[in-house]
């Protein structure tokens, strides 16, 4: 009953975002505000539609309902109650319930803003936000149905297939036939019982989905012709946003491939982790380039093909994961929905790209670049990097299929390749956010960016060789590092140059300077804080890639393992009952730096019989200078108690997650709404009217 | 892009341009495309036939003393495909039941083993082997070829090759006994 009520909803909604779509068009069409109005409540409706299905589901999967396939598939009743709850992304059905519910409130929040000068985008976002949703409530109620429920017939067998899978379907196959109710379900995967994991996926899906915002005002300003930065201004929020959530989904999978994967590493390059890098790539990439466009009015087109891209991006990961096209952690369980996604992404690809090339001549710049070394060009320089990040990973991910069908072998990347590839970008990256900030808008010479930065140049200089004679003479990190201390000092000293500007100028104390300077261009100062703590990051990356030591050995108790300092001595292993049904296997061992003891730690093994699938849980020491992880890899009950343990130590780890912390403070302080974000100087006074810190090193 | 090039008003893009964009997209797709119809038709099913592969054998896990095991070799006997990896912990509930049943049927010979080690470190693998004590010939499926061939899924998977190279069995998941693997194989003999 609740299962027919949930499909008939979705059902309903689906109905209901096409009516939507059709009615903008037609209003568009005849000028008629009536129908653009009554698209506009239609998309309102969504969201309070697929809620309703969405609580359905989520009724039926707290209360065990394993009559209905998707209820089986990912709970069991020895699951606590949050997990049934967040079990509604834990499978492909109930997952694309989840992107339809977030991608409706998105639409939602959209339509709800005020629209007065913006009218005629209006119709168009609402098609573009209203025609993604549609497609998505089609992949629930053609393909993937999380209502659909198992059936017997009236002699009581399973009603199954000629291959004997069980039927799954929303109405009785054959006459007299009943609900076949299942006494336990299959439980989630118990690599999805990590809180990390809990809130990793719908992260990444707010990123997703936040993003079709910008791009439905990208193509409204295509198709209406107005294509000045009208559309830019609007979204610049949202892709903030849109950005702080992708950001957020990727920094939380690497901590959770950190905690749980047990491999000792937190990105493994696997083909969906790039999918989910290759939107964020191209997103940084435009969220820098449109500062170009308001600025100086130019990359018009560029930045439409960005935003193009990226939206393309984010539709084409989301087919990776689950059409069951790649082998990975994180695929998806065989699907049929691939074929409708393909001609999704077939079409708006083809449809963007033919509406950009139509409009191309009016993308035009209305200026044109004077100096290479000028602002501008450095963020074009550094567009261009990541575009060449991208390349890189995209074919990656699309070489061994071209090589599969022309040579008939199936050739995998491995992570060397990437870093090979992207090391140098990167450094080069790294190379830009040093200079870029101190450039000016329009024109810089050598001269004058030379003035700027020689004191962090050569305090750089003077780190590196200090960390030469007292860390390592590995020549790769020596120029990283040295990368990293300049643009950490380029930077302080944007904040420094800023704040003492405004204490000579207003006569302010340093705090007050300071907490002024940034609270006026929290844009600017918000991106600043997003480049130191990328290079928190960048340490941290580094730490765990070129000093990354480990070791294994099989010791019997009271023996020990030594490592980079650490002794670790083993002391006793114990198996438990888990809290979540699972068979837990758990050594205590004691940790001692010389004589030194530090204390406990208790890697283990959790058995989940009901999926017989093993998680292997490290136990690890954080400090700011490395982290000492500890996998128990087996043990032997019999044989004198012996345990295999593999040890690691990863220097300076710890910075990537600090890093990242400060990182998402960054974006939120700059995404924070002003009090009135509408109302954004006209552009022509930017460039005329530079203050003290808008030029930097032309001062 | 480059806003210099394009100096007189209401120029677009050129046809020649228009052309890569379209072709490239195109091929693109193309590939997308074909790479979804492969992964549409799932595993091979019984009555396949198997297409011929070789694969390298782990040193001191030969087949009569080659280190290549060639499919096409064994036509005229049974041949067994087990897909494993030395992280997979279902396939250690089958792994001494595996080796049991090679020395039920070694000294026969009509019947051939084989172990693929999918996505693995040889050293890791040789553990695993060491462990249990396996010595039917296993090798390394590099870039993943074999597994591809075959379209597994996951690990692991064993496939049942009869005398004329038709597929005859798949088994996805570990064996429970001994006398498992013996059903199947038995009545392939006769």
């Amino acid at each position: 009953m609740v299962a027919d009520i949930g499909y008939g909803v979705i059902f309903i909604a689906f109905l209901v975002a096409l009516y939507s779509v059709g009615a903008a068009i037609y209003g568009d069409r005849t000028k008629s505000a009536g129908w653009v109005e009554s698209a506009r409540r239609a998309m309102l409706l969504l969201w309070p539609l697929i809620s309703i299905s969405a609580a359905a589901l989520i009724y039926l999967l707290v209360t065990n309902h394993f009559e209905v396939s998707f209820v089986y598939e990912v709970i069991s009743r020895d699951m606590p109650t949050y997990l049934k709850i967040t079990a509604w992304w834990g499978g492909q059905a109930g997952s694309l319930v989840f992107w339809s519910w977030l991608m409706s409130a998105f639409a939602s929040l959209v339509t709800l803003r005020k629209w007065d000068r913006d009218r005629e985008f209006l119709p168009w976002v609402i098609v573009v936000t209203s025609l993604t949703t549609a497609f998505f409530l089609a992949l629930v109620v053609f393909y993937e149905n999380p209502f659909a429920e198992f059936w017997r017939g009236p002699d009581g067998k399973l009603i199954a297939d000629a291959s004997g899978n069980a039927i799954k379907s929303m109405f009785a196959p054959m006459l007299n036939a009943s609900l076949a109710i299942p006494t336990d379900g299959n439980g989630l995967n118990p690599f999805l019982r990590n809180p990390g994991m809990i809130i990793h996926p719908p992260m990444l899906y707010l990123g997703f989905v936040s993003f079709v915002i910008p791009f439905a005002f990208a193509i409204a300003a295509l198709i209406t012709g107005r294509t000045d930065d009208r559309w830019i201004r609007i979204t610049r929020r949202w892709t903030l946003w849109a950005w702080l959530f992708l950001s957020c989904g990727l920094v939380l999978g690497s901590r959770w491939a950190y905690d749980v994967l047990g491999w000792g590493g937190f990105w493994g390059w696997d083909p969906v982790e790039i999918a989910a890098l290759m939107p964020w790539l191209t997103g940084t990439a435009f969220l820098h380039s449109v500062m170009i466009q308001e600025k100086r009015g130019m990359l018009k087109q560029w930045n439409m093909l960005l935003i193009i891209l990226t939206y393309a991006l984010v539709i084409f990961g989301t087919f990776l994961t689950r059409s069951g096209i790649l082998s990975s952690v994180h695929a998806f369980a065989e699907s049929a929905i691939g074929p409708a996604f393909f001609t999704f992404i077939g079409i708006t690809f083809v449809g963007s790209i033919a509406l950009l090339i139509y409009r191309w001549p009016d993308l035009r710049g209305e200026t044109e670049m004077k100096s290479m070394l000028s602002r501008e060009a450095l963020f074009l320089l550094n567009n261009l990097l990541f575009i060449s990040v991208l390349v890189v990973c995209f074919w990656g991910v699309v070489f061994p299929i071209i090589s599969e069908i022309f040579t008939g072998q199936k050739v995998t990347v491995g992570p060397p390749f990437y870093q090979t590839a992207t090391g140098p970008l990167f450094a080069g990256l790294m190379l830009l956010m040093g200079v870029a900030p101190l450039s000016a808008w329009g024109h810089s010479s050598l001269k004058t960016l030379g003035r700027a930065i020689w004191k962090s140049v050569i305090a750089a200089l003077v780190i590196t060789i200090f960390l030469f004679f007292t860390y390592t003479a590995n020549p790769i990190a020596l120029v990283a590092f040295f990368l990293v201390a300049m643009v950490i000092l380029v930077t302080l000293q944007e904040f420094w140059r800023g704040t003492a500007a405004r204490m000579k100028a207003q006569s302010e104390n340093a705090f007050t300077a300071f907490w002024r300077l940034v609270g006026r261009d929290r844009r600017r100062y918000g991106g600043y804080v997003i480049h130191l703590s990328m290079m928190l990051m960048a340490i941290g990356i580094l730490g765990i890639n070129l000093f990354q030591i480990q070791t294994q050995g099989t010791v019997p108790v009271n023996s020990s393992l030594s490592l980079g300092g650490y002794t670790v001595k083993y002391d006793s292993v114990a198996q438990f009952p888990g809290p979540d049904g699972q068979q837990v296997t758990r050594a205590v061992v004691s940790v001692y730096q010389g004589n030194n003891y530090l204390g406990d730690l208790y890697p283990r093994i959790d058995y989940y019989p009901t999926e017989k699938q093993n998680m292997t849980i490290p136990g690890d020491r954080p400090t700011l200078k490395d982290d000492l992880y500890i996998i128990l890899v087996d043990w032997q009950p019999t044989s004198t108690n012996g345990a295999t343990f593999k040890i690691f130590v990863n220097p300076l780890v710890n910075w990537l997650w600090i890093g990242a912390i400060i990182f998402l403070f960054g974006i939120i302080f700059a995404a924070w709404p002003d009090r009135d974000a509408e109302r954004v100087p006209a552009r022509s006074h930017h460039i005329h009217q530079p203050d003290a810190n808008q030029t930097g090193a032309a001062d | 892009m480059n806003e210099s090039t394009l100096s007189t008003p209401r120029r677009g893009v050129p046809l020649w341009a228009q052309i890569i964009i379209w072709v490239s997209l195109l091929a693109l797709l193309g590939i997308v495309a074909v790479e979804l119809n492969r992964s549409q038709q799932g595993q091979v099913g019984r009555g396949d036939k198997i297409s011929n592969f070789t694969m390298p054998l782990f040193s001191g896990y030969e087949l009569n003393g080659q280190n290549q095991f060639n499919l096409a070799d064994y036509h005229g006997k049974v041949v067994m495909v087990n897909f494993w990896a030395s992280w997979c912990k279902p396939c250690e509930q089958e792994a001494a039941d595996l080796e049991q049943a090679w020395q039920f049927y070694r000294s026969d010979g009509r019947v051939v083993f084989v172990g693929v080690d999918y996505v693995d470190t040889e050293p890791k693998a040789r553990a695993y082997l060491a462990k249990f004590s396996i010595t039917f010939p296993n090798g390394p499926d590099l870039g993943t070829r074999v597994s591809q061939l075959f379209r597994i899924k996951g690990v692991p998977e064993t496939y049942f090759i009869d005398p004329q190279g038709i597929l005859q069995y798949a088994q996805i998941g570990p064996f429970s006994s001994v006398d498992d693997i013996k059903s199947i194989i038995n009545p392939l003999l006769k």
